[in-house]
């Protein structure tokens, strides 16, 4: 049959190419991870040997780990709560059909075009013990001289970082519950109270993209690190620390590859977790909205 | 000299026969319909016929030439989709010479093409625009002008009306029956409507559940058609079908009680035997010695202006449909005769095969 | 119209007073604004000012000597040529691979291929710390750490899956007998692609180069791991480094911050519209 020995012949010139740069750069490193969690490597050089589980295993010795695990998991409540719930406050209010829905929009939107980094220093300055904004602001609230160094404590210093994750996440999460609730919904019955919808309603029509809005979120806690690179480094002293940047001290400063890669994996696995709960979510609301 | 030949096509998507055993032979120049309904595999027959679309066995030839493992470009066909299917980037002028243009052929040729094709189907003035600036009728005529420059053996129409309003389906209907006249080509035509396939047709196939049913001119399956399926498909509105049974003299005794003198004699061996019979509207013209009456019970008159069809029910309790052109006064409820000459009832055993008088006579001589 | 509907259907209206909602929203847009305001501020004064606490009044007068400082900066040039370098071709590069799988999972799908894009799509959800390690080992042994290439390769690599979702999901929308109509007329696969299929998909590509750019743009991690040197750091590593050098004069930071964005603004502010297409499209569509 030419005409399908033809098709597939293009099949394979035009996805070759994609898979074989995704292969080799992403899947098959991947699998290398998995490998090197199980070896003792240092980075440099080839004599490593294989330690079985013995990473994993360091895993409970290791306070910084066990820090960097309920830090993550912190990171991943608050963003389910915070961008997701001011996500949906907003999009709520600017679709109500309010002058300037559109100069709104862009205002929360904007900090998704600016890179973590510079989202890191700008609240960095916000939370300047001297004469940042947020002294600044409570000093003439409360009348007080306060020069809390919101980032150098270890009780604020995760939750400042947070805070400023959510600032720039919270815009995406607007962005995607808007176009939840400007969709037409398959329910023909609700097309006719879209205009004077209750609250009750609008908030079961966004309920899909609530899924994607919670799933992207948590993903992306996940993988916070630049911000809070840039504004504690994960200090003060390893208090701050997230999964990710634990991994990066084992493995970029320490050298301890074997055991950073371990780490990683366990980053990876709760971020398969998470990618399967998300690929079941979607397909139930499919359904539902079928 | 045969054009087109299918034989013995086979098509099947999995576990799922769509087409089951098609034989056709298609001489040059005639215009061929597939009609039928809704799934009975017309449009997976003409997409074969393109090759868009692979057999699962047997053998399609394009002038003498075994196309069936060749790729649509090279077949000698051209196709117009239900669509259109009319590149939205691109000007009318860049449409119609697309192929020409991917087989790199000379600028003067295209140009040369181009102009003969605008000319015929009157695109000259619309070569620059794009096809959301057209309407309906000349996005068709420019999915025309793409198919026709290609100089194909055959030409594949997909539906091309569907998309239509009612009425500039029947003005681009008479278009395409007019170019049909002017370029001769050999077309086949794909419609679930079966007045597109009358009044176009030179041959009709007639096709039901993967299978032909019938194929012939308009007038065999108008007035001679092979079982029930055909005859209830062509006509509209359509045949009213009286159920009753065939005795062994030839009288037809209805269920609603009328009789008639059919001339067609049962076979001996079963002497009276159930049947269908068949009659159009339009045909209750009044009985002759042979024929037969009716008596209906008004229901409802649709009034056309021109002529009337009248929906009622006869004593047996069976709907019927009656084609009125009097003049007389009908009230809901009135009885009317409706009376009809023998030639033009058509009966059908318990199968839905038709019964014609030489098949007795061949039934019988095979006894 | 909120108003009129609420009172023929009785039924409780979410809007009854767009004043109170203007309001609302109004406040919470300034408080939104403050940062990125309180930077541009500070890029407008005096490290003396903003010391001394006046970084919240506005400028009398234009002091303009922090981007003087920043733009003319010999190795704020090298970051941003470095970024550009980086970000132009696996732009090109992540789109150009993400068309060539999207249009096969869209127009050619075969047995299993709803899987094999699946896995590609959730390529965009997993950390990239669990690649860090073995690609770190890749590129040393290839001797191209302290390079630009590993960062052109990584980004192609790691656009991919977003590539092919949204260019999958805009061929989709193509109608099949526009294929078909191209392959009648002598069209191989890849033609119908070039000639067809692409020359419709230009807002997609919009969409696309902006997500792209802007992302590549603002990666911090790939180079952290890849460059030593300073001449071949980017903008986003330059401006952490520049901390260290720049310390408290808190202006110039500010300008720094600025000019680093400036290519990412101007894309948002010109192209909102399809960053806000791009971001709904791949995310709601899954």
């Amino acid at each position: 049959m030419n005409l399908e020995r033809d098709k597939t012949l293009w099949r394979l010139a035009m996805l070759i190419p994609p898979l074989a740069v995704f292969g080799v750069l992403v899947v098959w490193p991947l699998f290398s991870s998995f490998y090197y969690s199980f070896t003792n490597w240092n980075g440099f050089g080839a004599n490593y040997r294989y330690v079985g589980l013995d990473n994993f295993l360091q895993i409970f010795d290791d306070p910084l780990f066990m820090r960097a695990i309920v830090n993550t998991v912190i990171w991943m409540l608050a963003a389910v709560i915070l961008p997701t719930g001011l996500g949906l406050v907003l999009a709520l209010l600017i679709d109500s059909q309010v002058p300037g829905a559109s100069v709104f929009k862009s205002i929360f939107y904007l900090p998704i075009c600016l890179s973590a980094i510079v989202v890191g220093q700008i609240w960095v300055w916000i939370y300047q013990p001297d004469w940042g904004l947020l002294n600044t602001a409570i000093n003439l609230v409360t009348g007080g001289d306060s020069h809390f160094a919101w980032l150098a404590k270890p009780g604020t210093a995760l939750y400042a970082v947070i805070a400023a994750w959510s600032w720039q996440q919270t815009g995406l999460a607007m962005v995607i519950f808007l176009a939840g609730l400007t969709a037409i919904p398959s329910d023909l019955v609700e097309v006719c109270h879209i205009e004077g919808a209750s609250t009750g309603q609008r908030i079961r029509q966004v309920r899909p993209a609530t899924v994607v809005v919670v799933a992207l979120g948590v993903i992306n806690s996940l993988k916070g690190f630049d911000v809070l690179y840039i504004m504690t480094g994960g200090g003060p002293f390893n208090t701050s620390d997230t999964l990710a940047m634990h991994m990066y001290n084992e493995s970029f400063k320490k050298y301890h590859m074997g055991y950073g890669s371990a780490i990683s994996v366990v980053l990876f696995l709760i971020a398969l977790a998470i990618i399967f709960a998300y690929f079941r979510q979607l397909r139930k609301v499919d359904q539902i909205y079928e | 000299m045969s054009t087109l030949i299918l034989k013995n096509i086979h098509k099947s998507f999995g576990a799922v026969d769509i087409i089951r055993g098609v034989d056709l032979d298609i001489r040059s120049g005639e215009f061929v319909v597939f009609v039928g309904p809704s799934g009975c595999g017309k449009s997976t027959l003409l997409r074969m016929i393109s090759g868009l679309e692979t057999t699962s066995s047997g053998t399609i030839s394009i002038r003498d030439r075994d196309v069936t493992h060749v790729p649509p470009a090279k077949r000698g066909i051209a196709m117009v989709f239900q669509s259109y299917a009319l590149f939205p980037h691109m000007s009318v002028a860049d449409n119609i010479t697309f192929g020409l243009r991917l087989q790199h052929a000379g600028k003067e040729e295209i140009a040369r093409k181009l102009t003969e094709i605008a000319d015929i189907l009157h695109l000259t003035p619309l070569l620059d625009r794009r096809p959301k600036q057209l309407s309906g009728g000349q996005r068709q005529r420019v999915a025309i002008g793409r198919a026709i420059v290609r100089n194909p053996a055959v030409f594949l129409f997909d539906e091309p009306l569907s998309n239509l309003d009612a009425e500039l389906r029947v003005s681009m209907r008479v278009e395409i029956a007019k170019l049909h006249r002017r370029i001769g080509a050999t077309m086949i035509y794909v419609t679930h409507d079966q007045t597109e396939a009358m009044t176009l047709a030179d041959k009709i196939i007639v096709m039901r559940s993967g299978k032909i049913e019938q194929a012939g001119t308009p007038d065999a399956l108008y007035a001679d058609p092979d079982n029930l399926f055909v005859a209830g498909f062509i006509g509209s509105p359509r045949m009213n079908f009286l159920g009753g049974i065939l005795e062994a003299d030839g009288q037809v005794r209805l269920d609603c009680g009328a009789t008639f003198r059919s001339g067609i004699l049962p076979a001996p061996t079963t002497p009276s035997a159930p049947i269908t019979l068949g009659i159009r509207p339009e045909h209750f013209t009044g009985t002759d010695e042979a024929g037969g009456t009716v008596d209906v019970r008004v229901d409802m008159v649709e009034n056309l202006g021109g002529t009337r069809f009248v929906y009622g029910t006869l004593k047996s309790g069976q709907a019927v449909i009656v084609e009125d052109r009097s003049e007389s006064a009908l009230r809901d409820g009135a009885s009317i005769s409706a009376g009809f000459p023998a030639r033009k009832a058509l009966l059908f055993d318990a199968e839905g095969r038709r019964i014609r008088s030489s098949d007795t006579a061949n039934a019988m001589a095979a006894q | 119209m909120n108003d009129r509907y609420a009172s023929a259907t009785t039924s409780p209206s979410f809007n009854p007073w767009p004043a109170a909602i203007f309001v609302c929203l109004t406040v919470l847009a300034v408080l939104f604004l403050a940062p990125t305001i309180g930077v541009l501020l500070s890029s407008l004064k005096t490290t003396q000012d903003i010391a001394l606490g006046k970084l919240w009044s506005l400028p009398t007068s234009l002091y303009l000597d922090n981007f003087a400082t920043v733009l003319t900066n010999p190795a704020i040039h090298t970051y941003l040529l470095n970024t550009l370098l980086i970000a132009v071709p696996a732009t090109a590069g992540s789109i150009a691979l993400g068309i060539l799988s999207g249009y096969v999972f869209a127009k050619l799908p075969f047995r299993g291929s709803d899987i094999l894009f699946l896995a590609i799509v959730a390529g965009m959800f997993f950390p990239p710390q669990v690649i860090l390690i073995p690609l770190f080992r890749l590129f040393n042994g290839l001797g191209l750490l302290d390079t630009l290439w590993p960062m052109i390769f990584v980004h192609i690599a790691m656009g991919i899956p977003i590539c092919t979702l949204m260019m999958r999901n805009f061929f989709a929308t193509v109608p099949a007998a526009l294929r078909e109509a191209a392959i009648i007329e002598g069209a191989s696969e890849w033609q119908v692609l070039s000639k067809v299929a692409l020359p419709l998909s230009l807002p997609a590509l919009a969409v696309l180069s902006t997500l792209q750019f802007t992302w590549i743009w603002n990666d911090f991690l790939w180079p952290l791991i890849f460059t030593q040197s300073d001449d071949k750091r980017t903008i986003m590593l330059g401006l952490v480094f520049l901390q260290g050098q720049y310390s408290v004069a808190w202006g110039i930071q500010g300008a720094l911050s600025l000019v680093a964005s400036l290519p990412t603004l101007i894309v948002f502010l010109f192209f909102q519209r399809y960053f806000i297409k791009g971001m709904t499209m791949g995310a709601v569509k899954g």
